[in-house]
């Protein structure tokens, strides 16, 4: 490769280039030829659908991966970032979407991992590095984490923090993000974007990827689309519905379906001062028909609520009654005879069967319905599945490809299409749609109406306020594991169901 | 709330962490106490008398060669793996001492160190066919297992040879409990071995491999050294097992691939890697030899000895498992 | 606590000045201590290494049986453990036999030298230590046993003079590596040695164990020539079954003890062979303990002590005592003795359930 125009290099070149980037795994193009460049004091937001290219374009600025083809350059140098520790030299720090914390090492351990406080005879000082480790998060306004406690005990939005901690502290020049607010609640998300446009006015440059618009409009100065494997263009300015048509390559009239008319209908399913741990005298109605939001902030006990309707969470006390009738619901097993099914949000850890093929996977809920004496029927097993691809466009090379090698939102459609197979008459979905790019986001928000005008019961938690307030007939708030508002639509706003989240709520920063 | 109650809600909280990240590390100190006192009652019933110094010694002297491959072995589990090769070691280690070591201070210096550097050499094979090699630990150990075993037989074909009385006295002293030290050597190795950057590095690698090396960590030397460590610790215990015995046999090291798992397991190690503490394993390790005491002076029937000692290890880790279940929930 | 370390203090530094007397005083030591209380028994306990064969049932069971005889129903106390092929846990069982203070240790070793440590501490504080048939190396320790050499030699003479020394003979040998499989052979190539006429025509392994034995015997048979003796150490049914199976005669037999093989020896099956039957005795445990017991009561000198193989020919083969037609092929019927002057004659209900036979047990050990 010749070198770099002259005039390229000096202060007035950008902080980080990649030049015609490309990488392939196997026969996929995940870059192909895309060039990137950010400056200095700037906030950059990537965005595009899953797939895209996204992550493999952080990975390889981040010295992850190696690209096949182009260049990355640094204020106007090429260099070679041949692993992460090459790119650290270079001032360059990822907070990768995946975490790469060690689940039975503390929080301190973590944070300052080959950076440890070292005593006598250059043992490391645990005592030392605790305290260390907790001047560091005191000083970034955090104080619900322990730097004494296991990584494994932390919530999910805690370890993400720790994550961004544990990059923020290297004082980077250059801080890619990939993805930092899948799973964190509004108040961590405040408390990020607090760090990223302070890191912004020290002349720092910040890249992060995000499928939240809020989020993006909010805090980016600049925003890159990217679709197959190479970039769109670059915005200062650019709405969302215009953003939505580059990523998707189609006319996306509105992200949003119509809520679905709600009739006066009888209830499905309904739980009495249902008890347990995390969740205290939670009650609720859930009609045919109806799609009823959950909301609140991250840690309130939400998912216990839902692991305890799908008996897979225990309940210490209360009811649960399914068409009237007092029902007992033990394991989830109980849970699907009745009708009711659950999609939650950690793909890989809780639902699906990651190396099994995505026809097995679709099925597995319905197998004694479709084996004969034991033995699984392939035929009706098949054509069962594809019929259900076609309905939810799971865009897989087919049904025997493992279901690993499929996208996110792809995969979280697969498990959708279990329980609509199943024919479960209440759905369950937690936080189904984090970690999603827009044009699944907009297909799982359709199917979600259409299941509710099939006279289905949806019930439907999001750390996306913006979404609960767009589709529920109704959003129930929680707070501290109980039922704290009932906003009613329409006129739901995400603005209503945060200050009736956060009002005298504690959360991991502040 | 008030500053007072804040640093008391933290002090307990220290310690419950404490408690929830060592459960087994506690429990195979509360498992070793109890099996100590068990095995004093018994010796109380049979002869009225408490155990003394003599047996204090030759427990001691009879579980070092336990520990000190129970430690090597711990260091590979950590790792998520398995070294089956720690008897096939100790038995070369013990053939080569027993054929070797003279009465000289110089050959007993020197035999003892290069016996030591090429224990830590087998490990080292083990280590580099793992980890470079990328082939299954247990694969690779088994097979080698075998081989050390054949190279033990060679070097000494018949039982015999013989280890001088003085270096049977330094390392096992038969009338002093001095091997003890030997026992605080091990826990300090252990020690520095946790606050050191490769212990970082092998915790890292029994955590998350992936993860581990996204922080920067070369998880191949560490797999290496963790093989590397096995193989020195076992050799120190095939020239322990030589001084307890006077004298060599290529192949009563044997046994000891299995009862360093068992150690390990007694110990509350997790065999699923990354999590667990070498001075649990001692524990483990003496608690295998209270075992023996304990079934001795309860004047069990022979035949049925070791049906109770399969039924204690089941008992031991059911209730270890049980245990530690709870007090990380409570923790959480 | 204290308290009771300092009496165990105390009561071993007794114990030192003990042993250094009874070190100037020669082995008078615990019969001294013995005669001081008369009525007080014995304790005498065997440690035995794997408990995974016939035989060492057997050896155990003759050894119950014996406590359950006069003289040692009223003389000795006894026990006995197992500790599998555990170096460490037999070493650990020996330390608590030395802790219950027991007068004499009689072991059967799981190494011939992994115990010597411990069991050179047990001779230091006066305890007898006999060991036997895996016998140990520590000098201090007593050895019984049998002389494998002999054995080897005692088989190969048979055949010689059952072939007028001349023919072609097979060699069924045991477990590679271990001594008692290299002395028989050498014992037997001794005697060939001196009679060239006789011929090896195979040599193979039956790993003392009867089905492998057959197995080997019945792959390799069709290759041999005419056979004219078997000389085999273990295993013998097995080889003897392989050659009725290949139909062919059952030539001279020198082998071990097994019952099947004695079978063969009265007429079984229709098969008779000329055979003289050797076999280690599982009562080696007994004499270990008879030596023990000598010892501690002043009685014997102690020395090691190599005892006669019980043999049988056809002459002397005899149903219900030195042969069982109820008993399996696999039994070893050489659990007792047999004839005028046999070294110790036990009942066949001590060897297959450790009960006591009717009368007293007379042990002769060869004279002082």
């Amino acid at each position: 490769m010749s070198e770099g125009p002259a005039t390229a290099s000096g202060p007035t070149a950008p902080a980080i280039e990649g030049i015609k980037l490309s990488r392939a795994f196997g026969g996929v193009q995940a870059l192909a030829g895309a060039s990137f460049s950010a400056r200095r004091g700037e906030v950059h937001a990537l965005v595009g659908e899953n797939g895209a290219g996204k992550s493999t374009l952080i990975k390889i600025l981040g010295g992850r991966l190696r690209a096949d083809a182009g260049e990355v350059r640094l204020a106007g140098g090429t260099v070679e970032l041949d692993s992460p520790d090459a790119a650290h030299r270079h001032g360059v720090w990822t907070v990768f979407q995946e975490l790469t914390l060690l689940p039975w090492m503390t929080v301190a351990e973590n944070l300052l991992i080959r950076r440890e406080p070292r005593g006598a005879f250059r043992l490391i000082d645990r005592a030392r590095m605790a305290k260390e480790a907790d001047a560091v998060l005191a000083g970034l306004g955090i104080h619900n984490i322990d730097p004494r406690g296991l990584v494994e005990d932390l919530s999910l939005a805690q370890q993400q923090i720790v994550e961004i901690v544990r990059v923020i502290v290297q004082d980077p020049d250059i801080l890619l993000l990939d993805e930092p607010t899948s799973s964190l609640g509004e108040n961590e998300v405040e408390w990020l974007f607090g760090l990223i446009r302070d890191l912004s006015s020290r002349n720092k440059c910040i890249i992060f990827t995000s499928h939240r618009w809020k989020e993006i409009t909010d805090v980016a100065d600049r925003i890159t689309i990217f679709r197959n494997g190479g970039e769109l263009g670059t915005f200062t300015e650019i709405d969302e519905n215009r953003a939505v048509t580059l990523m998707t390559g189609q006319q996306v009239d509105a992200l949003y379906p119509e809520r679905p008319a709600l009739e006066a209908a009888r209830p499905l399913l309904e739980a009495r001062a249902l008890n347990g741990p995390g969740v205290s005298g939670v009650s609720l109605t859930l009609r045919r028909g109806e799609i009823l939001g959950v909301g609140g902030l991250a840690g309130h006990g939400h998912r216990e609520l839902f692991f305890s309707l799908f008996g897979a969470a225990p309940t210490t006390g209360g009811e649960i009654l399914v068409n009237e009738s007092k029902v007992r619901i033990s394991n989830p097993h109980d849970a699907i005879g009745l009708g009711i099914a659950l999609v939650p949000e950690d793909r890989k850890t809780e639902g699906l069967i990651l190396p099994m093929s995505v026809g097995t996977n679709l099925t597995l809920a319905i197998l004694p319905q479709l084996s004969a004496l034991g033995v699984i029927r392939g035929g009706h097993e098949g054509r069962a599945a594809l019929n259900m691809v076609g309905k939810l466009k799971i865009r897989t090379p087919g049904l025997r490809n493992p279901v690993h090698q499929l996208s996110g939102g792809n995969q979280q459609k697969v498990l959708l299409a279990r329980w609509l197979l199943a024919d479960s008459h209440i759905v369950l979905l937690y936080d189904v749609t984090r970690g999603v790019d827009v044009a699944t986001k907009h297909e799982i928000y359709e199917l979600m109406t259409s299941l509710a005008r099939e006279g289905r019961a949806v019930l439907f938690y999001s750390s996306d306020a913006e979404e609960l307030a767009h589709l529920s007939h109704r959003v129930l708030v929680m707070r501290e594991g109980r039922i704290a508002a009932e906003l009613a639509a329409p006129g739901i706003t995400a603005e209503d169901i945060v200050s009736a989240a956060v009002r005298e709520a504690t959360s991991i920063v502040g | 709330m008030s500053a007072e109650a804040a640093i008391e809600r933290r002090r307990t909280r220290r310690l419950t962490h404490f408690l929830a990240q060592n459960v087994g590390l506690v429990l195979a100190l509360a498992m070793l106490v109890m099996a100590v006192v068990l095995y004093g009652a018994a010796y109380w019933i049979e002869q009225t008398a408490l155990p003394g110094m003599f047996e204090l010694t030759s427990t001691v002297n009879n579980t070092m060669a336990l520990v000190l491959c129970g430690m090597g072995q711990a260091f590979v589990v950590v790792t998520r793996g398995l070294d089956l090769s720690v008897g096939g070691v100790m038995d070369l280690a013990n053939a080569l001492a027993a054929v070797h070591i003279k009465d000289s201070v110089g050959s007993m210096v020197g035999w003892s160190l290069a016996i030591l550097a090429i224990g830590a050499l087998l490990g080292l094979v083990n280590g580099l066919l793992v980890a470079v090699g990328r082939l299954q630990p247990i694969l690779v150990t088994l097979a080698t297992l075998s081989i050390y075993q054949g190279l033990a037989i060679r070097v000494l074909p018949q039982p015999g040879g013989s280890i001088p009385p003085v270096y049977s006295s330094v390392l096992v002293n038969p009338n002093w409990p001095t091997a003890l030290v030997y026992v605080l050597v091990v826990a300090l190795i252990w020690y520095a071995f946790r606050r050191s950057s490769l212990g970082v590095s092998i915790f890292a690698l029994g955590n998350d491999e992936q993860a581990a090396r996204a922080n920067g960590i070369d998880t191949v030397r560490a797999q290496i050294a963790a093989f590397t460590l096995s193989g020195l610790m076992s050799a120190a215990a095939g020239l322990f097992l030589a001084a307890t015995a006077t004298a060599g046999d290529a192949t009563t090291g044997n046994g000891f691939t299995l009862s360093s798992i068992v150690a390990v397991v007694l110990g509350g190690m997790n065999l699923f890697g990354g999590r667990g503490s070498g001075v649990g394993v001692i524990a483990g390790a003496f608690v295998t030899t209270m075992i023996v005491n304990i079934l001795f002076f309860s004047n069990i029937d022979p035949l049925y000895q070791s049906f109770y000692e399969g039924l204690f290890l089941v008992i031991a880790v059911v209730l270890g498992a049980l245990i530690s279940r709870l007090m990380r929930r409570r923790s959480r | 606590m204290t308290g009771q370390f300092t009496r165990r203090g105390a009561l071993g530094l007794g114990a030192a000045g003990l042993i250094s007397a009874g070190a100037a005083g020669g082995v008078l030591l615990s019969p001294r201590l013995a005669s001081a209380a008369p009525d007080k028994k014995f304790k005498i306990a065997l440690s035995n290494s794997f408990i995974g064969n016939k035989w060492r049932i057997e050896m155990e069971n003759v050894f119950k049986a014996a406590l359950q005889m006069e003289p040692f129903k009223s003389e000795v106390e006894g026990s006995w453990f197992n500790s599998g092929n555990d170096v460490s846990k037999q070493s650990q069982q020996i330390s608590n036999l030395i802790a219950k203070k027991v007068d004499a240790i009689v072991v059967n070793a799981a190494s011939p030298t992994g115990l010597n440590g411990i069991l050179t501490q047990a001779t230091e504080r006066g305890i007898v230590v006999v060991s036997f048939d895996n016998v140990v190396t520590a000098p201090s320790v007593l050895k019984v046993n049998t002389d494998q050499v002999a054995f080897g030699k005692q088989l190969a003479e048979f055949l010689v003079k059952k072939m007028n020394g001349k023919g072609n003979v097979i060699m069924v040998t045991g477990v590679a590596g271990t001594t008692v499989d290299e002395d028989r052979n050498k014992g037997a190539e001794a005697v060939w040695a001196q009679h060239p006429d006789i011929k090896v025509v195979n040599r193979y392994t039956g790993m003392w164990d009867s089905a492998t034995a057959e197995r080997n015997t019945a792959a390799i048979l069709p290759s041999l020539p005419q056979i004219d003796g078997i000389w085999c150490q273990g295993g013998t049914d097995g080889v003897l079954k392989a050659f009725i199976s290949a139909k062919r005669p059952l030539p001279p037999t020198a082998g071990e003890a097994e019952n099947g093989f004695r079978k063969f020896m009265l007429g079984y099956m229709d098969h008779k062979v000329d055979g003289l039957s050797i076999g280690q005795p599982p009562f080696l445990s007994v004499i270990s303990l008879e030596l023990a017991r000598r010892i501690l009561a002043n009685k014997y000198p102690k020395k090691d002590i190599t005892i006669p193989f019980p043999f049988v020919t056809n002459d002397t083969v005899k149903q219900g005592e030195t042969v069982f037609e109820k008993l399996p092929d696999s039994f070893f019927t050489d659990f007792t003795d047999a004839g005028p002057n046999a070294t110790v004659k036990l009942c066949v209900e001590a060897a297959t359930d450790g009960k006591a036979c009717s009368g007293e047990l007379n042990v002769n050990l060869p004279s002082a």
